[in-house]
């Protein structure tokens, strides 16, 4: 049984981190926005929805709600200076956000209980389901979530606000010259993505029941960039499968700690290494990553 | 249509452009020449808001358009062209063409959500549009193609059907036929004739070619060294002595 529970725990997990990397792909492979602060909307997501519940007592739907929006209104933020920031200075700025976010939910004890965390986050609809089969029940939720936003976002990238948000990753000045207000289709898109990634940050809550800043630190960003690095950029299906493959890693390799004979310490730092090795062998050989971004047909 | 009044645009201690004042005439063709480095391209960057000017006035339909940034300027009915085509490497022909289609739907999240059927009935008539300038422009059996592919020239001609889709009511064109073989050349000057005379849109055009001025321009203006030296028709430039020296000291 012990072996079923992990891979429920795994698939869940990997769930979860595909929300965050389609939202990044949004980002990065459709607008061109090199954003390295995405656990920011992840963190936000967190805190937002699971101190609503704990501390408000707010039902829970109306606690993922705010805590999308709240991850959105983030997002735009993030967005203004693109305005005047060249996408590398604004890379910069993100990485910064990202810990703005973290340390305010550290040392703002009073909200969030600092580095003790937010404990005691109830189970959704706990007393309805059976506790042995709480977890498939969960990974079944996380599953129907991807599945939405898998079409939710698939309608964006395909309608003309999706084409300008391309010719915006491609050609900047062309759109400008085409008469599309590029700041704001950047706007938009900061907000679509933190909506997403406040999803998978309350959806992250409510199934750990713990949180605390340990969870939001910059390392999650990479993990996910390393994601749309190996699975591809400009397509959801490829974020899902580097998903599969970085989580399938990150957290099986922890497990394995009890076999190999090395310190839990080397452990952690190896498995950090090899997921840099594998990001620069898919920039060298295959830097579209294992799915290409697919050509818009018509006829 | 459009009117410029001392313009002036300053790099550093360079003058790239002195006090320069022009006019481009309702439904008229008008060229610009000069030799390399001559602010023929600045010009068209101060006009449609790329670059902020140091001095002057750009007035379009009588409408003061200077200090606006470009997109505000496009939405109004001047659009341009770049001297080195921009295309999108990851889009292909068509979606290139359906990119500039004016006012479109579902061009925010929440149309493109929420309005699917109407925004799918306006695409198909984009759509149509942009097959029937493809057909004129040659590049019908590439419109599944990425644009970063295309050649020099066919990017050059994708970017004309760009701006078609637009509808703009006045065109900058930033050297359109460089790079273009010889029979599309005229064909493509032809085009730009027609439509000249059946939408009477304005056309503002940077060119080398003096056969190509000649042939379609009702106006040329010379700008030398940021200053303008000359204008007049076709015929009386080609006689006027400061433009031949200026451009035979140049070569």
């Amino acid at each position: 049984m012990p072996i079923i529970n992990f891979i429920i725990y795994l698939l869940t997990m990997i769930g979860i981190y595909s929300l965050l990397a389609m939202s990044l792909n949004f980002q990065v492979g459709f607008t061109g926005l090199i954003n390295f602060g995405q656990v920011a909307f992840f963190c936000i997501g967190a805190y937002t929805s699971s101190l609503l519940v704990v501390n408000a007592g707010v039902p829970v739907v109306v606690a993922f709600l705010v805590a999308m929006a709240l991850s959105g209104i983030f997002g735009y933020i993030m967005s203004i200076p693109t305005k005047s920031l060249k996408s590398d200075y604004w890379a910069i700025a993100t990485l910064a956000s990202g810990e703005i976010v973290r340390l305010v939910a550290l040392n703002e004890a009073w909200l969030t209980a600092g580095p003790f965390g937010v404990m005691g986050i109830p189970q959704i609809l706990k007393d309805l389901i059976p506790k042995d089969a709480y977890p498939v029940f969960y990974l079944l939720f996380v599953i129907a979530c991807i599945i939405m936003v898998y079409i939710f976002l698939s309608m964006l990238t395909n309608s003309p606000f999706g084409r300008n948000l391309k010719a915006i990753r491609d050609e900047e000045e062309l759109c400008l010259s085409l008469g599309k207000d590029t700041q704001k289709l950047k706007l938009q898109a900061m907000i679509v993505a933190g909506t997403v990634g406040g999803l998978a940050g309350s959806l992250f809550a409510f199934y750990i029941q713990f949180i605390s800043p340990e969870n939001f630190k910059p390392i999650e960003t990479f993990l996910m960039w390393a994601m749309i690095i190996v699975g591809g950029r400009g397509n959801f299906k490829g974020a899902i499968i580097g998903a599969v493959v970085i989580q399938l890693f990150n957290v099986s390799t922890r497990f394995l700690g009890n076999y190999v004979p090395l310190g839990s310490d080397s452990m952690a730092a190896l498995r950090m290494t090899i997921i840099g090795v594998l990001i620069i062998l898919f920039l060298l050989f295959r830097p579209e990553g294992l799915i290409k971004e697919k050509k818009k047909v018509y006829d | 249509m459009l009117t410029i009044k001392n313009l002036e645009k300053r790099f550093g201690s360079l003058r790239a452009l002195d006090d320069v004042s022009l006019e481009v005439e309702d439904d008229s063709i008008v060229g610009l020449i000069g030799p390399n480095g001559s602010g023929k391209t600045t010009l068209f960057n101060v006009v449609s808001g790329f670059y902020e000017k140091d001095g002057g006035e750009v007035y379009f339909k009588g409408e003061r358009i200077d200090g606006l940034p470009p997109n505000k300027i496009a939405k109004k009915g001047l659009c341009r062209t770049f001297q080195v085509s921009k295309a999108p490497e990851k889009m292909t022909v068509l979606e290139n063409m359906l990119l500039a289609a004016k006012r479109q739907l579902g061009e925010n999240p929440f149309s493109a959500l929420f309005m699917r059927p109407r925004v799918q009935k306006s695409e198909k008539a984009n759509l149509d549009m942009a097959l029937e300038l493809l057909d004129m422009l040659q590049l019908s059996q590439l419109k599944n193609d990425y644009a970063g592919d295309l050649s020099g020239g066919q990017k050059k001609l994708l970017s004309l059907g760009r701006v078609f889709m637009l509808k703009p009511d006045m065109i900058l064109l930033d050297e359109p036929t460089a790079g273009v073989n010889p029979t599309l050349r005229v064909q493509l000057m032809e085009a730009i004739r027609q439509l000249q005379k059946m939408e009477r849109k304005a056309f503002f055009i940077i060119e080398h070619s003096m056969k190509v001025i000649s042939n379609i321009c009702d106006k040329v203006y010379v700008l030398n060294f940021g200053k303008k030296i000359a204008e007049g028709t076709p015929e009386e430039i080609q006689q006027n002595e400061q433009v031949l020296e200026a451009y035979l000291s140049g070569a």
